[in-house]
């Protein structure tokens, strides 16, 4: 062993990280060598004076640690769906009608996003782009993301994990494979803001574009299978655009008929059949509506509004 | 593992364990990386929270340790990145005598005797606050976990989710800035 190899060694000799055969390498060399002797004893200076800089945190400070972990972690025990129950039956006890609980579904959709959107600001403070714009050899499929942001003027911002971020426009494709990737991801908020932000993409591509395929992929699975409800919402209202699709049509029965969460059968009855007056309402979504009412969710709201439909389109009301 | 299991199957007395076995280490190693109560406080809390929002989808690919430490990793190197972005907590703050390093008051007890000793030590504390401010947010993170928290280099790797060669090779730069930095005191 060379003393530059030796010097270069030193650190994580001292850490014990260096395999057994240039660990012996080197105690051969330090044997020989008065220079890496020298090295040595300064690398151990150094060590030294590092290792009497930790800090043990104040004494206090693990006790209020765990004092305000309870009740957040008490706060995560109550069931999305039974937070939005109460909101409902709160601001509707007696009477029902479809104005009321649209207004109803908004406010429970807005406490989502308000809650999301409270959660990341406070988590990222302010946001300035970065300039970075390399994909190099990077495989968008396997890329792990672990944040995603959009501006008001289509630049989404993708922080991945290798400490580099991809900033591009909305409909660049590689910034587009990568919100499809993070769409799938572990953290809840990268996959509801990835989401959102092909949401917002998918109002500017026309009807027979290809690109259509796969967000109507991304966004069947999500309805399936997101743990999350807000995920679920956002990827519910992603269907809107496809909703006369049969396949897109399947998706809400699943969700009105298996969905837990009481906003999101709600949102899917309005993609299904929007309050709107002027919304054109096909007979295949008719039909799904009838097939939905049949199974009888235990949602009063869902009821409603399917028998609402069907009366209009002058069709029995069977329960 | 029992009582991650246990802990995944909904008992809380479980979690509390989990939490009471490990909270004191993640709570080290955040404060020891941002220097503030209030950053630690929060990065513990977010931590655990993580931990029991993911905690049933937990597969035992690896230890919990190094899932939560993955956990704690990741929070830390975000904050950490912000912090170069946003340029707060400079080590120094303006006096009327000039700028001055805040490191300065916090207490040196085994150089208190002897004058020379104590500014030397004032002068290597604030050395090595400037060394490890100007580490890149991963280099402190895995110069933290292998320094301070003297966890493995492999475990590190794990835990940041690199292979074990790059976790040595940050360890390496941040070792080569640390001695260029302060090799030469005596």
């Amino acid at each position: 062993m060379k003393c530059q190899e030796a010097q270069s060694s030193l650190s994580l000799y001292l850490y014990g990280e260096l395999d057994f055969a240039t660990e012996e390498n080197l105690e051969t060399h330090l044997a020989e060598c008065a220079a890496c002797q020298l090295s040595l004893a300064r690398e151990k200076q150094w060590h030294t004076f590092t290792n009497g800089q930790v800090q043990e945190p104040p004494f206090d400070l693990l006790a209020e640690c765990r004092q305000q972990l309870r009740p957040a972690i008490a706060r995560e025990n109550v069931p999305p769906a039974a937070n939005v129950r109460s909101w409902w039956r709160w601001g509707n006890p007696f009477e029902i009608s479809a104005t009321r609980w649209s207004s109803q579904i908004a406010l429970a959709s807005l406490l989502v996003a308000l809650g999301f959107a409270s959660a990341r600001l406070l988590d990222h403070g302010s946001w300035r782009p970065f300039t970075v714009n390399q994909m190099g050899l990077l495989n968008p499929a396997n890329a792990f993301v672990r944040d995603v942001q959009a501006d008001d003027k289509g630049v989404v911002r993708i922080v991945l994990e290798q400490e580099s971020a991809i900033t591009g426009q909305i409909d660049d494709p590689n910034v587009r494979s990568l919100l499809l990737s993070a769409s799938r991801q572990s953290d809840v908020g990268v996959r509801f803001y990835s989401l959102q932000i092909l949401n917002r993409q998918a109002g500017d591509l026309r009807n027979d574009d290809p690109r259509n395929d796969d967000l109507r992929q991304v966004f069947f699975d999500s309805v399936r299978n997101d743990p999350n409800p807000a995920v679920r919402l956002e990827a519910v209202e992603g269907l809107r655009r496809f909703s006369a699709d049969p396949s897109a049509l399947e998706v809400l029965k699943f969700v009105l008929e298996h969905d837990d969460d009481p906003g999101v059968r709600s949102q899917a009855i309005n993609v299904l059949a929007p309050p709107d007056h002027d919304a054109k309402i096909t007979p295949a979504m008719t039909q799904t509506i009838a097939d939905v009412l049949r199974s009888s969710p235990g949602d009063e709201y869902v009821r409603a509004r399917c028998s609402q439909v069907l009366e209009e389109a002058k069709l029995p009301v069977v329960y | 593992m029992d009582l991650v299991r246990a802990a995944q199957r909904g008992d809380p007395g479980a979690f509390d364990e989990l939490v009471r076995a490990h909270d004191h280490q993640v709570l080290r190693m955040a404060y020891n990386l941002l220097r503030s109560e209030e950053d630690a406080r929060d990065i513990y809390q977010e931590a655990f929270l993580r931990v029991y929002r993911n905690l049933p989808k937990f597969r035992f690919d690896c230890s919990f340790s190094t899932w939560l430490y993955r956990i704690v990793a990741n929070l830390c190197l975000d904050h950490l990145r912000k912090r170069k972005v946003r340029q707060e907590e400079p080590s120094t703050f303006a006096a009327e005598s000039g700028q001055v390093d805040r490191l300065q008051f916090v207490p040196e007890e085994r150089a208190d005797v002897d004058p020379q000793r104590r500014f030397q030590s004032a002068e290597v504390h604030s050395r090595i606050q400037e060394v490890l401010a100007e580490l890149t947010p991963r280099e402190r993170v895995v110069f933290e976990m292998r320094h301070y928290q003297g966890m493995r280099l492999r475990a590190i790797g794990q835990a940041l989710a690199v292979t074990e060669e790059a976790a040595k090779n940050c360890l390496f730069r941040a070792t080569q800035k640390m001695r260029a930095a302060l090799g030469d005191f005596k």
